[in-house]
């Protein structure tokens, strides 16, 4: 009996030792990196010169959230542009649904999901914000 | 009838029905890009291909081809499929594919069709376009990389519109719809063609990336400009009217819309609209709440109850609701001055017909006047007061050969129909060339006297009115007057048009009365789908006659109000809705009367030069922000609905006047809308209809063809030709309606201030060039405007448009037909 109690426990103190521990030290000592189809915060793609979306108002038709606002506009070459762009990740589900029907891949989504604030009007992302 | 099978569906449909009619109505959807209710058969796009089992071998374009009996059809199959497919695969060639920056998306067909077919891959390449798009003008973009050449646009233009703008140039590949010389596009601005595009190449440029189609809510309700009574469909997205929507189901303009009614909707939107109470203290207009300015109107209006009186005047662009109201504040003020619209100019023609026919509005309703054979518009100046009923007028003309006969003082839009004549007569002599009509039926035995009373005065009293008589002086040949005479006469049904409106009071119950008797004597009156069409200015001048929006017994009439009020023998004035400074004839005494009344209230949308001069200013809603009843010129009782709510405090008029009769002591109060319309009703003579009744089409009051109440010839004297080397001609320009329009963004970008128009002869005389100032005088007032040429108006003549408040016509035309003018370069 001895010896089965002695297996048990070198077993749970096996994953004591060095080097066989699972839990990550976050945030101090390590930060994991996300799978490559994470689905974090959002980014608004650049082109040359101005942003790639077109503000074709699918993401904003397609969201079950109704967490994206576009208001388009016309730019001095007579371009369709996204006048005001907004994310409010108060209500984001990160479902992906806006990359997958964006027909211009103007918005992805990034690995980034440390996204706590202190206030709610830091929640909202600008067009500025989401251009990285 | 005929009878055929539609994929094993017994149908019968009327012999002269398509296979795509005969399929729509028994529910059966067959794809369309060329297709439209209301234009002729074309069969471009062959998207609509079906099999028909007598025509095997091919497939059949459903839209052209006429059913015949027993035909089986079969509207999809795998090879239907295919074809339809190829079809689409080969529009998408040179299409651009840029539908996320084309504001079609969303309700393009081409787009809707690629999708259901599947179009995802194309077999076929080739270059796409990359013509140049088209943005000179501010109404209507053309982008033709998008065009599908279905020829929507090139028909509409020509059928209906009947301007002629648009054609197919070049062949094959290279194929492309363009204006004359391909240059930018410049017309009538009234949309159309932007209506009846498939695909994104015509589109709205105020709506320009506004919005998707999916997010506007659609509110149906009635245009706020003419009498025509159009439906507009408004498209609101955030509170906000942002664009007017296609809408061919209901109403009674099958989708058919002016430049006022598609484009000039903005106003409603304008950031001048007055949004809070305006009450004068120390000389200045200063903002206060709703409860002061309601203070201060009971105490003024007590006050002038004490004094001298008041007077009320209304605008026509109220609902019934509201105009009941106003009539109810007359008779809790107690007085009998009320009147609407400037007074004169619907009351002559009112008064007119009531003395001959005993009633007071058309006798027919528009869908007649597209199947008369002979129509007689009187004063050219129809097509531009009323343009979607000239549109009817067109079709009636140009697909089932309608004789037409115009009698004006100047050429327009009407006579280029085909076979249209016009009795280009001196101004201000209609009543001259209508009595010629008259005299020439009886003279040639050709006049319906059965029934009709007075048929000996009339002649006699025409005696000096034959053609040859009238020819000398008005300048309209004899032979002319005769053969219109004639075509009246042995019409099957005949349609007479009379519109009527601020710029046109000179004479009006003359001209009433004539035309009465000319529709009397051509046996107009009383047979089955002829009418005489009486059209009112305002979205709802009829119903301000039918609700009796009028001066009580021993009241003042609007004119007598103002003479009254600028003598100091009236104490205040009562003005809803009407800008009278900027539209009534004779500014000075408009701005008199505004001066010498004590006190002055007015409810506006905008700071008017009327509104300025008021002592209380009262904010108001637009026609998009309240709920009633408009009564059109064929008596279509129509429901307006609210699409967005109303600026800051400004209230509905209905709501305004309820306040001020319960601030002076009385109230008014109903149960909810159905309860005051049956009161409105029940005061305008609608019997028999409630509001529930009131359905996507309107009720039409007194039916069909209105039975007029007595058969009564009535002599008018014509007048004299005005003397002068240059007579001033005042009236509607085609891309303006009343004051507010000028507020509007889409009528301003094409025509934004106030003109006079010279006759090509005239101009050349003068040495004049477009745009060039003018100077016109006459007693004593000298006016200076913009020269404008065109090639309509006769030697001598000139026009000047009355909208604009600030081009200040109205200083010169005081109600007469044509002011004798010096024009000074």
């Amino acid at each position: 009996m001895i010896k089965e109690f002695a297996q048990g426990l070198w077993i749970t103190f096996k994953h004591m030792l060095p080097g066989n521990s699972t839990t990550v030290q976050y945030p101090r000592v390590e930060r994991l990196p996300t799978a490559e189809r994470f689905r974090g915060l959002h980014r608004l793609v650049p082109a040359q010169d101005r942003e790639k979306c077109v503000a074709c108002y699918l993401c904003p038709t397609v969201c079950p959230a109704k967490c994206i606002t576009v208001e388009s506009g016309e730019n001095e070459k007579g371009e369709k542009y996204p006048v005001v762009y907004k994310i409010d990740l108060l209500r984001c589900i990160f479902c992906g649904y806006c990359v997958e029907a964006c027909p211009v891949e103007a918005i992805e989504m990034t690995g980034e999901y440390e996204l706590a604030n202190y206030s709610r009007d830091d929640f909202t992302y600008e067009k500025q914000r989401l251009l990285r | 009838m005929v009878n055929l099978t539609i994929d094993g569906k017994q149908i019968t449909v009327s012999k002269s029905a398509t296979i795509y009619e005969a399929a729509r109505e028994a529910g059966i959807d067959i794809p369309v890009l060329c297709y439209a209710k209301k234009l002729l058969p074309y069969g471009a796009c062959r998207v609509c291909l079906v099999e028909v089992e007598q025509m095997k071998g091919r497939l059949i374009p459903s839209c052209t081809t006429p059913v015949t009996e027993g035909m089986i059809v079969r509207t999809m199959s795998d090879e239907i499929r295919k074809v339809r497919k190829t079809v689409l695969e080969f529009l998408l060639v040179n299409h651009v594919v840029d539908c996320p920056v084309c504001d079609k998306g969303g309700e393009c067909d081409l787009q809707d069709l690629t999708y259901e077919y599947e179009v995802v891959t194309n077999r076929f390449a080739g270059e796409k376009f990359d013509l140049e798009k088209d943005e000179v003008n501010p109404l209507i973009e053309r982008n033709m990389n998008r065009c599908v050449l279905c020829g929507k646009c090139v028909r509409v233009c020509d059928e209906i519109v009947a301007y002629g703008s648009y054609s197919f140039i070049n062949r094959g590949f290279e194929t492309k719809i363009a204006t004359a010389f391909d240059r930018g596009l410049d017309c009538e601005f009234c949309g159309q063609c932007v209506s009846m595009c498939p695909v994104g190449a015509l589109l709205p440029r105020p709506f320009k990336f506004k919005a998707r189609p999916w997010q506007l809510k659609e509110v149906d309700s009635v245009c706020g400009y003419c009498g025509n009574g159009c439906t507009v469909t408004l498209g609101v997205l955030n509170n906000k009217v942002e664009t007017i929507r296609f809408n061919d189901k209901i109403g009674v303009n099958d989708g058919n819309l002016c430049v006022r009614g598609r484009f000039g909707s903005s106003y409603v939107n304008s950031g001048e609209r007055l949004t809070k109470p305006l009450v004068k203290r120390d000389g200045q207009l200063v903002e206060a709440d709703w409860d002061e300015a309601l203070a201060v109107i009971s105490a003024g209006l007590k006050k002038a109850q004490d004094g001298k009186g008041v007077g009320v005047i209304s605008g026509a662009r109220l609902t019934n609701e509201e105009l009941f109201l106003v009539k109810n504040l007359a008779s809790v003020i107690g007085t009998a001055n009320l009147d609407h619209s400037g007074g004169e100019c619907y009351k002559g023609v009112t008064e007119g017909l009531k003395q001959t026919l005993g009633v007071t509005a058309s006798t027919g309703t528009f869908p007649q006047v597209e199947e008369a054979d002979v129509i007689l518009s009187i004063r050219s100046d129809f097509y531009e007061t009323h343009p979607v009923f000239g549109m009817t007028v067109n079709q009636a003309v140009k697909r089932r050969e309608a004789q037409l006969f115009i009698v004006g003082d100047k050429n327009g839009k009407f006579d280029k129909l085909p076979g249209a004549k016009t009795l280009l007569h001196k101004p201000g002599l209609e009543v001259n060339v209508l009595n010629a009509l008259c005299q020439e039926l009886i003279a040639s035995g050709k006049a319906v006297t059965d029934g009709v009373n007075g048929l000996d005065a009339l002649t006699q009293a025409l005696a000096a009115y034959t053609p040859e008589k009238v020819a000398a002086l008005t300048g309209v040949s004899a032979e002319l007057i005769r053969a219109a005479a004639a075509a009246l006469a042995g019409a099957k049904r005949s349609a007479i048009l009379l519109a009527y409106g601020l710029p046109y009071t000179a004479q009006s119950r003359e001209i009433a009365i004539a035309a009465a008797n000319l529709a009397l004597l051509s046996g107009n009156v009383g047979k089955e789908g002829s009418g005489l069409y009486l059209c009112g200015e305002k979205a709802n001048s009829q119903g301000a006659i039918d609700l009796g929006v009028l001066p009580g017994p021993g009241g003042m009439g609007a004119q007598q109000m103002l003479t009254a009020a600028g003598k100091g023998e009236l104490s205040a004035l009562y003005i809803v809705g009407e800008d009278i400074v900027s539209s009534y004839p004779d500014r000075d005494k408009a701005l008199k009367a505004l001066a010498g009344a004590d006190f002055v209230v007015v409810h506006d949308l905008f700071m008017t030069p009327t509104a300025a001069l008021a002592d209380v200013v009262l904010p108001a809603a637009s026609f998009a922000e309240k709920d009633g009843t408009f009564t059109n010129a064929e008596r279509r009782i129509q429901k307006v609905r609210a699409g967005i709510s109303s600026p800051g405090e400004a209230k509905t008029d209905g709501a305004i006047l309820a306040q001020v009769i319960a601030c002076l002591g009385s109230s008014v109060s109903y149960t909810g809308p159905a309860a005051l319309f049956a009161a409105v009703a029940e005061s305008a003579g609608y019997t028999g209809i409630a509001y529930d009744q009131i359905g996507p089409q309107g009720v039409v009051w007194g039916g069909e063809s209105l039975t007029v109440k007595h058969k009564n010839l009535i002599a008018v004297a014509g007048a004299e030709p005005v003397a002068g080397d240059y007579v001033l001609l005042t009236g509607s320009a085609l891309h303006h309606s009343g004051t507010v329009s000028t507020r509007a963004t889409g009528p301003n970008a094409v025509v934004s201030e106030g003109y006079v128009e010279f006759g090509s002869e005239d101009a050349k005389a003068l040495k004049l060039r477009e745009g060039d100032q003018v100077a016109l005088k006459a007693n004593g007032v000298e006016l200076k405007l913009k020269a404008k040429i065109g090639k309509r108006l006769p030697k001598g003549v000139l026009f000047a448009p009355y909208h604009f408040s600030s081009a200040q016509i109205n200083t010169l035309y005081k109600g007469e037909a044509a002011v004798a003018v010096q024009v000074v370069r």
